[in-house]
């Protein structure tokens, strides 16, 4: 058995664009028939623009370990775990999945796979809880008397027992998130493909999210965790993958891919009345290695984050240069880098962008 | 514990059949808590042939004189009854377009789909599995218009009840092989409302719901012959309403089960193509 639970070899997902769209310079090669008028069916084919979800993606995950892979909305990543989890079809290269082949052998994928995809949405809001997972159950062709007293200790595990036999519908998002989860760990499989498991939760809900995904690894589960909230990969996964436009641009433990921008520091600002003019004037200061402005809510309240390796000598040009025309310097901090910074660092733009 | 050697699940046919049968009851579970269906298992078959049977009322006289012309044309009496079946029949395929057509995609729209589609079972079980209790209703639908007909509109039911359900019996995989067919469609075009109404068009207009095919020019007649619901309604008539007993739909049942077996076929067929494209396509998860 091979030491890696999942290996994708430059996996490339494209998609047929809506006109107007998409690179014109990749044309049909691996993609499917485009849909085309009745009157064009016999006539020359135009060669259909497309859309690069996902771009030559390597990754190998090791077994056991949480891998994170972090991006912004759009990045790649709930592409690449539709292709791994085989809704999906790869346009070109390939990825084995507990030693299974996602095109050739999707079916053994798809038993060796936990996966949370759309969270609330993937469970059934006219069953209850327990209804839910007794369907599934049958689904992952688990034994009717093995499969009822899993399901009662995953209601147990999960905390719901109390409301097990509501309707979902009656849930709050956290509880059908739980359920959804409960869903995935049904069958006992070895690998979790969780995609942003977390998003829409309250802080608490989340936390408790989070405690339980540590659990999971703990239990000897390899979990593949999507998310674009930086504080969560960094402290769940083992490593991290950072993707964006359909590529993975660093991929390193947490410690590691902030080792990178370790002998920088961030300064972080709150300003009123910023003006981008002012942006460009702070660019030009020869110790600012990166900039990032972007607005608090719908007040004039932005934050401003910059890198520099030297902030004592940085800090008057700046203060010079925000009070300035209206704009006014709110709050200020210096502060460790965080694994958005490296994002930004490498990327040039938020992760939430 | 160790999660790498651990799995519950067991391969196996009877693991498939249960599975099968999970989605049937998952379909009738969720079908029942949306208690709007009685309704219209009630009044639906009443309201729909009312139209039809009031405007025969009319053109056949008060005194029914015109019911003469209409026993030479079809060989009944029972105009009412004759109108009742045929409009049952094209409620039942009606339903069948929307509700086993659109199956999949409203599994698509409620999100259900994708953890569906996540698991190892045989994908077309779904199809087949949520066409099970649409199957039972409609049964029950059929039996409630027929109770209704006699009980409101005094229609006789002279013919045999068991070639009755024969005949519906050999009209599913037609009736259901179209609707499998719609809904594999439906994954990846997402919307198939122009297709629903121009079958169920054609059918009210080629295959003789209201009135006999011989009113037809001869070119409607011979498109009729390749509409598997005009074979399907002929024999509902005869084995419900006259005593000519098998030998009245022994044709009807034949070309009912060739047209079935073609219809499965094509159903099946357009499933596994549909499938395949929405997976390259990422129809799946679209809503």
């Amino acid at each position: 058995m091979s030491e890696f639970a999942v290996e994708a070899s430059q996996l490339v997902k494209k998609f047929p664009a809506r006109p107007g769209t998409g690179d014109k310079s990749e044309k049909t090669e691996g993609m499917p028939i485009p849909r085309r008028k009745p009157w064009q069916l016999f006539g020359k084919k135009e060669p259909q623009a497309t859309f690069t979800a996902v771009d030559g993606v390597d990754i190998q995950i090791k077994r056991g370990e949480i891998f994170g892979l972090l991006g912004p909305n759009g990045a790649g990543k709930s592409t690449t775990i539709r292709m791994l989890c085989t809704l999906l079809e790869p346009t070109s290269g390939t990825a084995r999945v507990n030693g299974f082949d996602i095109v050739k052998q999707a079916n053994e994928v798809r038993r060796s796979l936990g996966t949370v995809l759309a969270g609330e949405r993937s469970i059934y809001w006219k069953l209850s809880g327990r209804e839910n997972l007794e369907y599934f159950a049958a689904l992952y062709h688990i034994p009717a008397p093995v499969a009822k007293k899993r399901v009662e200790e995953l209601i147990e595990r999960m905390e719901i027992k109390d409301r097990a036999n509501e309707l979902v519908e009656k849930y709050s998002t956290g509880m059908r998130q739980r359920i959804a989860i409960a869903k995935a760990l049904l069958a006992r499989p070895p690998i979790l493909l969780l995609d942003e498991p977390t998003l829409g939760l309250d802080p608490q809900a989340a936390r408790n999210l989070r405690e339980l995904i540590a659990q999971l690894k703990s239990e000897g589960h390899t979990i593949l965790l999507t998310t674009h909230y930086m504080e969560e990969a960094d402290q769940l996964s083992d490593r991290i993958g950072i993707i964006d436009t359909g590529k993975v641009i660093a991929l390193d433990t947490p410690a590691n891919l902030k080792a990178q921008i370790d002998q920088q520091e961030i300064i972080k600002l709150e300003v009123t009345g910023w003006q981008e003019y002012i942006g460009e004037k702070l660019r030009s200061i020869s110790e600012v290695k990166s900039l990032m402005a972007r607005q608090q809510g719908e007040a004039d309240l932005w934050e401003v984050n910059l890198q520099s390796n030297n902030s004592r000598a940085v800090l008057p040009k700046i203060v010079e240069h925000i009070g300035q025309n209206g704009t006014r310097l709110v709050n200020m901090n210096i502060v460790k880098p965080s694994l958005e910074d490296v994002f930004i660092q490498l990327t040039g733009k938020a992760l939430r962008d | 514990m160790n999660a790498n050697s651990n799995s519950l699940a067991v391969r196996g046919f009877p693991s498939d059949l249960r599975a099968f049968w999970a989605v049937v009851r998952r379909e009738w579970t969720v079908f029942v808590r949306y208690p709007s269906w009685i309704v219209s298992l009630l009044i639906w078959p009443v309201i729909f042939p009312m139209g039809y049977i009031l405007t025969a009322r009319a053109l056949s006289g008060v005194d029914g004189s015109g019911l003469a012309t209409f026993k030479t044309s079809t060989g009944l009496t029972e105009y009412v009854g004759y109108i009742a079946v045929g409009t049952m029949i094209w409620m039942w395929q009606n339903i069948v377009l929307w509700a086993v057509g659109y199956s999949l995609r409203n599994e698509q729209l409620r999100g259900t789909l994708e953890s569906n589609w996540l698991s190892p079972t045989w994908r077309f079980s779904y199809l087949l599995g949520s066409s099970v209790p649409q199957m039972v209703s409609m049964l029950l639908l059929l039996a409630i218009s027929g109770l209704e007909y006699v009980l409101l509109f005094g229609v006789k039911f002279n013919g045999s009840l068991w070639l009755t359900l024969l005949v519906i019996l050999a009209a599913i995989p037609s009736v259901y092989g179209l609707g499998f067919a719609f809904a594999s469609v439906v994954i990846t075009v997402k919307e198939a409302n122009a297709f629903v109404f121009l079958v169920r068009g054609i059918v009210m207009i080629f295959c003789g719901i209201t009135y006999p095919l011989m009113l037809l020019p001869g070119w409607m007649q011979s498109v009729a012959q390749w509409l598997p619901q005009t074979y399907v309604i002929h024999a509902m008539r005869s084995a419900a309403l006259s005593t000519e007993g098998f030998t009245g739909i022994s044709h009807d049942l034949l070309m009912m089960t060739v047209f079935g077996i073609f219809w499965l076929a094509v159903g099946y067929i357009l499933f596994v193509i549909m499938e395949r494209r929405a997976r390259q396509t990422g129809a799946i998860g679209q809503y």
